[in-house]
């Protein structure tokens, strides 16, 4: 049976009907179409599906859509502004930190959470603070290199 | 990944939780993190037809300080109880068992009851837990009942929880003055991986004779539980503390208190080897500690 729930998604509230078997990446990419946010494994190993639930980074894949309702999520998709893109986004572009982009959003997402609650990560505390998500393409160096020149 | 169709339950208090499960037994199950059980249910390792959800009851998240203890709800998650003051004190060992489990994005959702529900031999909390002598407090509508945690795990993914109880959470008596604790976890890599071999270490000792009044070491990934390695223990108590004593403890952990097994993350051999050198290195680390 479908289960009504409330959540803000990126400063925008929403009535939705959930079955309770769909998790919050489901229900973002299929029901809401905001595809930004990935699943690579969906099982929690990779980090694709990153988001920002009630102010702390969690696996999409592994929340239950229903379990959201109250919460306040952010996702990729809520980054930019009519100013343009995310200062986060246009580092990632600069510093080449984009292969073929699959680990970005989530990548973007746990960086964002970094960053809100620590402007000035050392060395260590970057990559801990991105360890959740895995990267294929760029071996992490040029990621890095893009959050650390986002340090204030 | 599908998951299988369930009715979803979110009870406000213990008490509708325990009713909700006794109505559907063992066709309704508990939801925590979902870290485990979403995963298994994912992979179609288990089945259910009813979820019931554990998050809206604030009272098992809860993490409280005792004047003789401290009492950690069944549903405080890793990454809570890493930052509370109390625990990184106290606590440290587990604290560190704690951060290694997964990923932050793991911690930030996996509950320390429900790392205990999954009995995993290697589970990272699990060695501090029994360091610490926990006590795993449960609930049921008949009751409440309390197991000392050496005495919770029957095998991998097998406790002595009833079918129609809850874990409600731990109670963890403050150590002594002059002692400490440690635990190294070794894995292949830094995040999100299976241990091959964990250990913790708890020591007490006597700053006048320097002798070593009691002693606790728990071994992870080298039987069908966690266990205690009850030989090296007793060896320890009346030693002088010192690099020795912690050798000789980890020789006899590693060749008479384990039954380690062989797989592809390392043989019976490798184990053992490195349930000695664990061994002696949390001990040489506790005792540090322990001199603060
Ligand atoms: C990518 C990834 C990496 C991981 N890495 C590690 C690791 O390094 N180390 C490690 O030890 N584990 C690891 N895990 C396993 C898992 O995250 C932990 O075991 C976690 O602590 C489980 O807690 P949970 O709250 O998510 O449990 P859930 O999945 O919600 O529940 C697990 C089981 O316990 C039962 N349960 C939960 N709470 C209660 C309760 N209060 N009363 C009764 N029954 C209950 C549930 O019914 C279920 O059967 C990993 C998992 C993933 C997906
Ligand atoms: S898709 Fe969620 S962690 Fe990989
Ligand atoms: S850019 Fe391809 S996976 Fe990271």
């Amino acid at each position: 049976m479908k289960k009504i729930i409330h959540l803000t998604i990126n400063e925008l509230d929403h009535e939705i009907a959930v079955e309770p078997n769909k998790t919050l990446a489901d229900l973002l990419r299929y029901d809401l179409k905001l595809t930004g946010t990935k699943k690579g494994c969906d099982t929690g190993d990779c980090g694709a599906c990153t988001v920002i639930m009630n102010g702390d980074p969690v696996n999409s894949c592994l929340v239950l859509a229903v379990q959201t309702n109250g919460s306040r999520i952010e996702t990729v998709e809520g980054l930019s502004t009519d100013e343009g893109i995310h200062p986060i986004q246009k580092a990632f572009v600069e510093k080449g930190a984009i292969q073929c982009g699959y680990c970005t959003p989530g990548m973007i997402m746990s960086t964002k959470s970094l960053l809100d609650k620590n402007p000035n990560p050392s060395e260590q505390e970057i990559r801990e603070g991105i360890s959740g998500n895995l990267c294929r393409c760029t071996g992490y160096t040029k990621i890095f290199e893009a959050i650390e020149s986002l340090r204030s | 990944m599908l998951l299988p169709k369930f009715e979803f339950h979110e009870p406000g208090s213990i008490k509708e939780a325990l009713e909700l499960k006794k109505k559907w037994g063992s066709t309704a199950r508990f939801l925590a993190g979902g870290t485990d059980l979403l995963v298994h249910l994912k992979k179609k390792i288990i089945t259910t037809d009813h979820i019931i959800s554990l998050q809206r009851i604030e009272s098992l998240a809860r993490i409280t300080a005792h004047p003789d203890f401290v009492e950690i709800g069944a549903c405080a998650t890793m990454a809570a109880i890493s930052e509370t003051p109390v625990i990184q004190a106290k606590f440290s060992a587990l604290k560190s068992g704690v951060d290694n489990i997964g990923t932050h994005l793991i911690r930030n959702r996996a509950t320390l009851g429900g790392n205990v529900c999954n009995a995993s031999p290697a589970g990272d909390s699990l060695p501090a837990l029994l360091i610490y002598k926990a006590l795993v407090l449960l609930e049921s509508l008949d009751g409440k009942r309390e197991v000392p945690i050496e005495e919770f795990f029957k095998g991998p993914g097998k406790t002595d929880m009833k079918a129609d109880e809850i874990l409600t959470g731990f109670r963890l008596p403050n150590p002594p003055v002059h002692s400490g604790a440690h635990y190294i976890q070794l894995g292949k890599r830094k995040s999100s991986e299976i241990n091959v071999v964990n250990v913790a270490s708890f020591l007490e000792f006597d700053p006048k004779t320097k002798k070593i009044i009691d002693a606790r070491i728990a071994l992870g990934s080298v039987a069908a539980t966690p266990i205690r390695s009850l030989k090296a223990e007793a060896l320890l108590k009346g030693k002088i503390a010192e690099e020795t004593s912690f050798y000789e403890a980890g020789e006899k952990a590693r060749f008479e208190d384990c039954k380690p097994i062989d797989d592809f993350r390392g043989s019976a051999a490798y184990r053992r080897a490195m349930v000695g050198v664990l061994t002696k290195r949390t001990l040489t680390t506790a005792f540090k500690l322990a001199g603060r």
